[in-house]
């Protein structure tokens, strides 16, 4: 059974690796791909992250080709045809990884320790193994050749967007770090910032962190606000419209497409903008229900997060690996069965307010989530920067998801780590707001408060609208959104 | 009154003649004709006080009388009474015709005629023979006598033109209190001039009645507004920014050389074993039906199709796949296609977009300098665009947001401006809209013009090179 790296490491060490973040400015990306230049760069596994940051490479200047594992070259599944269609030399790990510079392995994280273990043998002496996630290296403690550089450089975005955001002339927020145990000749830095800067991330921002902080912030979002909070706010919210005789198709609606419509105003202006979209009175409504839901949820949170700091959670995950993923595809079939899943959505005009007027309960839970997930993370020793990324900024990449075809798009598109985890999530949270649905009622989800006066105590809104803009996560945001030049302005 | 023109063909003095003109005016409505020089506004107008012969069609329900105002009218009048002064040249020397005996001459209602004169000041006049006249005065004489006809249907050709300040407001003034009473027809060049109680707007170009516009349809107003505009103003196109400057090419290499070009999809061949070269200052026009590849082969040139990577491209001093971005090749092109206006579907404003041109970028995520700003600004002046700078790119019309997309593209002016159906989608003025700005283009700059037209019968001036693609049957590889 593998070994938790973070779990042997001093506590000192721990939570210097935790802390590690930092903002990096453009000027440090001036040499851009430079550092790859006449370097060989092969990437196992032409899948989503694969096929979209090979073709940023490529289209960079990078010398970039595909090992792909010989069943999948053999049968010419997905993987070949992405690769060979877009004009990329295929082949096999033994005729590609002996000649690889650069070797990126952008295989599924449950993969990672059969991959590494067939291709680190094949590797060049003093070669450079890097990963778009550090699950590998930090939960299942993996060892590395010492000879060999391991660097990381994750693009905190699908790889969809990372390929279009490139095509558009920009990038998606990308975090890079250097496995300390790991950078005999000191390159791992210069090799990472090409890297990033090969595929369009220094555009958009690129945050110098450390594998540890990596992982552990990135399953604390992708668990709790990312798809746990949006799948059981989905199922909530639906079922209570429903009992409330609300049209089923009107509902599935309002959910399948509010989400993305909410979020996209957090993506904008933050929670402060998400909430200023509501008339006084719903603001008031939405910030109420959000810190009665955040008083019922932080236990949660703090387990999720503890379970991932001290690896419980890896480790349960892992041992559903080990029994051919009986509780992954138990809880996906479950998901799958679900009123909310099962109903289309209606063929209903809604406008763009309306989604927020009608949504003022799923305002409050994005809102609650984003800030308890940002909380915990920061109290646990994560950056802001990096726990900014890990949930507010990735939330409305997420809602795009459940926009597309619902649950079962965000769960096949996110990795089978976040999808256990959502799962997790959802199992405890579900019963946990059970008696706090009670008392819920179409004004916030599905009809509006339909007040004839929208007037509201001065004192009170004053209080609303402080407490909102005072959160840290909305002071982070703003510097990091305006980082992002002018990306409020694009869509 | 209720005019009708239907399919009219009519011949002047075998110098002009007018097609197929289809139109219709009744007592409600008051038109503008405009169009460019040239274009055969005045003869459309002139029509309706009887001039020019009908060849072709028909046309029922003139009024009987017609006040018409025009340069042509008044060089006519000036032309009879130079004709009299030589009938008269033998006995005495001849004074001709007083103003008075001119104005007159048409109406029977002395009492609107002295209204008149006294509106436009004419009383030191009117003893002084009309040939005698400076232009100006004899175009008082002209309204007025047109004015106190007492017409059915008021025809005012350029009646604004080198009229003072004073006289200008007076006579739209006194034209407001006709509304109600006389149907009007005014030829105008510029809009600025379009009297408010305008309900209709023709325009005529290349001897045709192009377009008809409704005045409460004020999208096809703006097109309209813009139309004219590239089409009457001496249009600059701005200068590049020397900041963000192009690297130089070396004159003696082609643009483009693509050799044996392949193209396959699905293991379908759709280009196969093509061979071109763009060589600097030609402008080609590729044509082909859908399917043909043409996009395809775009798409290699400017480095988005992944199988560029896999032929032997040479494009702007760079042989394709070693080592160069396609940073470094998109720099040296502008493009502009319905699939780009189509991902395009940013909220950017229209200046930014213009300035995004400078980065190749789709949206706006680099702080841009003054001198481009200022650019920016020049090339929405150009295309009428001025005071919607900070107007969403995705509030625009259809027509608009390709033409904004085509400054865009030239903004850095590129070396080669790729246009992929340019006018695919777009209505008859807006395709007119998108012709002339290219048209500028190729004549005024060192741009060579890459067109794709799937017509290969639509063509532009100053193309003269041309690549036609087959579609290639399936699977005969
Ligand atoms: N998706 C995201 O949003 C995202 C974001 C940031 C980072 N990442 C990270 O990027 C990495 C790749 O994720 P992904 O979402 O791109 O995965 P993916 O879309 O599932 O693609 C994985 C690829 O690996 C191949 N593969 C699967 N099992 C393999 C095995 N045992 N041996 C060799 N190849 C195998 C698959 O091809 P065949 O089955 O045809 O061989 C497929 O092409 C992960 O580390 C993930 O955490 C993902």
């Amino acid at each position: 059974m593998s070994n938790n790296y973070f779990n042997t490491l001093p506590l000192r060490e721990q939570l210097e690796q935790l802390g590690k973040c930092r903002f990096m400015s453009i000027e440090e990306f001036s040499d851009g791909v430079e550092a790859l230049k006449g370097k060989k760069m092969v990437v196992i596994g032409c899948g989503a992250q694969g096929l979209a940051q090979g073709m940023n490479l490529r289209d960079s200047g990078c010398d970039v080709s595909y090992a792909l594992r010989e069943a999948a070259i053999a049968e010419k599944r997905q993987s070949w045809k992405n690769a060979t269609e877009n004009g990329f030399v295929v082949g096999t790990y033994e005729e590609l990884i002996p000649t690889a510079d650069v070797v990126l392995n952008l295989t599924p994280d449950k993969q990672h320790t059969p991959v590494v273990n067939a291709v680190m043998p094949l590797m060049k002496e003093g070669a450079c193994l890097s990963y778009s996630h550090g699950f590998n290296i930090v939960e299942e403690g993996m060892k590395i050749r010492e000879d060999l550089t391991v660097i990381m450089v994750a693009p905190k975005c699908p790889g969809s967007e990372v390929r279009n955001e490139y095509v558009r002339g920009f990038g998606v927020p990308t975090l890079i770090a250097v496995h300390e145990d790991n950078d005999p000749k000191g390159e791992g830095l210069a090799l990472a910032k090409a890297y990033a800067a090969g595929t369009g991330g220094h555009k958009a921002g690129v945050l110098m962190s450390s594998f540890i902080a990596e992982v552990k912030s990135d399953l604390m979002g992708e668990q709790t606000i990312l798809c746990g909070m949006l799948q059981t706010g989905s199922l909530l919210c639906f079922d209570k419209m429903v009992e409330e005789g609300i049209d089923p198709g009107y509902a599935s609606k309002l959910i399948q497409y509010g989400w993305e419509t909410v979020t996209e105003a957090l993506k904008y202006g933050g929670v402060t903008n998400m909430l200023d979209r509501l008339s006084n009175p719903a603001k008031i409504k939405a910030f109420d229900l959000s810190e009665e839901l955040k008083q019922i949820m932080r236990p949660l949170y703090n387990k999720h997060q503890d379970d991932i700091i001290d690896g419980t959670f890896s480790r349960t995950m892992m041992e559903d690996w080990a029994n051919d993923d009986k509780n992954l595809l138990g809880w996906r079939a479950e998901t799958a069965e679900t009123a909310f899943e099962k109903t289309p959505a209606g063929d209903v005009e809604i406008s763009e307010q309306e989604y927020f007027d009608n949504g003022i309960l799923m305002v409050a839970m994005v809102k609650a989530g984003v800030e308890l997930a940002f909380e915990t993370m920061t109290a646990a020793g994560i950056i802001a920067d990096s726990a900014y990324y890990e949930s507010l900024h990735e939330t409305p990449l997420i809602a795009n998801t459940i926009a597309r075809k619902k649950l079962y798009e965000m769960n096949a598109t996110i990795s089978d780590t976040a999808e256990y985890g959502c799962y997790l999530y959802n199992h405890a949270c579900l019963p946990l707001l059970a008696d706090f649905m009670k008392d819920i009622k179409t004004d916030v989800i599905g009809k509006g408060l339909e007040l004839d006066d929208t007037g509201v105590d001065n004192a009170r809104l004053i209080e609303v609208n402080a407490a909102l803009r005072a959160h840290p996560v909305e002071a982070i945001g703003s510097v990091l959104r305006g980082h992002m030049a002018d990306m409020k302005k694009i869509v | 009154m209720n005019i009708r023109l239907d399919n009219l063909t009519v011949n002047f003095d075998d110098r002009f003649q007018l097609d197929e003109i289809n139109w219709q005016l009744d007592d409600s409505q008051h038109w503008v004709i405009t169009g460019a020089n040239g274009a055969g506004k005045s003869a459309l107008a002139a029509i309706l006080a009887g001039a020019g012969e009908s060849v072709a069609g028909s046309i029922t329900g003139l009024p009987a009388k017609v006040g018409l105002v025009s340069f042509e009218a008044q060089a006519e009048l000036i032309e009879r009474e130079r004709k009299k002064d030589d009938a008269d040249i033998m006995d005495v020397i001849a004074e001709g015709t007083p103003v008075h005996e001119i104005l007159h001459e048409g109406s029977r209602n002395p009492a609107l005629i002295q209204q008149l004169v006294s509106m436009f000041k004419l009383e030191p006049l009117l003893e002084r023979a009309f040939r005698k006249l400076s232009t100006g005065e004899s175009r008082k004489v002209m309204l007025i006598r047109a004015l106190a006809s007492e017409p059915e249907l008021l025809v005012l050709d350029e009646p604004f033109d080198g009229l003072d300040a004073h006289t200008l407001e007076m006579l739209q003034q006194y034209l407001h209190g006709l509304v109600e009473t006389v149907p009007m027809v005014l030829v105008l060049n510029r809009f600025d001039e379009f009297p408010d109680f305008i309900t209709h707007i023709a325009y005529v170009d290349q001897a045709r009645l192009q377009h008809q516009i409704d005045c409460n349809d004020q999208q096809a107003y703006n097109d309209l507004y813009q139309l004219l505009h590239l089409k009457t103003t001496d249009l600059q196109v701005p200068a590049a920014d020397p900041d963000t400057a192009i690297p130089k090419l070396d004159p003696t290499q082609p643009l483009v050389q693509l050799n044996k070009i392949n193209i396959t999809y699905d293991g379908q061949r759709i280009i196969d074993s093509l061979d071109w070269t763009i060589q600097p200052n030609q402008h080609w026009q590729l044509s082909g039906p859908n399917g043909s590849g043409k996009t395809g082969l775009l798409s290699l040139i400017t480095g988005d199709h992944p199988q560029c990577y896999v032929n032997d491209i040479f494009v702007f001093g760079f042989q394709r796949g070693n080592g160069e971005s396609i940073w470094q090749i998109k720099q040296f092109i502008g493009y502009v296609s319905t699939a780009l206006q189509w991902e395009y579907k940013v909220g950017t404003g229209l200046r930014n977009v213009i300035i995004s041109g400078f980065y190749d970028s789709i949206g706006l995520y680099t702080k841009a300098t003054d001198r481009q700003k200022k650019i920016a600004d020049e090339w929405l002046a150009l295309l009428g665009m001025t005071d919607r700078a900070d107007t969403p790119f995705n509030k625009l019309s259809y027509g608009d947001q390709r033409l904004l997309l085509i400054a865009r593209a030239m903004v850095k002016h590129p070396p080669l401006l790729i246009l992929d159906e340019p006018c695919l989608g777009l209505d008859d003025m807006n395709r007119q809209l998108v012709l002339a700005l290219i048209e500028k283009i190729c004549a005024g700059s060192e741009t060579s013009v890459l067109y794709v037209n799937h017509h290969a019968e639509d063509k532009i001036n100053g193309i003269d090179n041309y690549l036609t693609l087959e579609k290639r049957e399936s699977n005969n590889h």
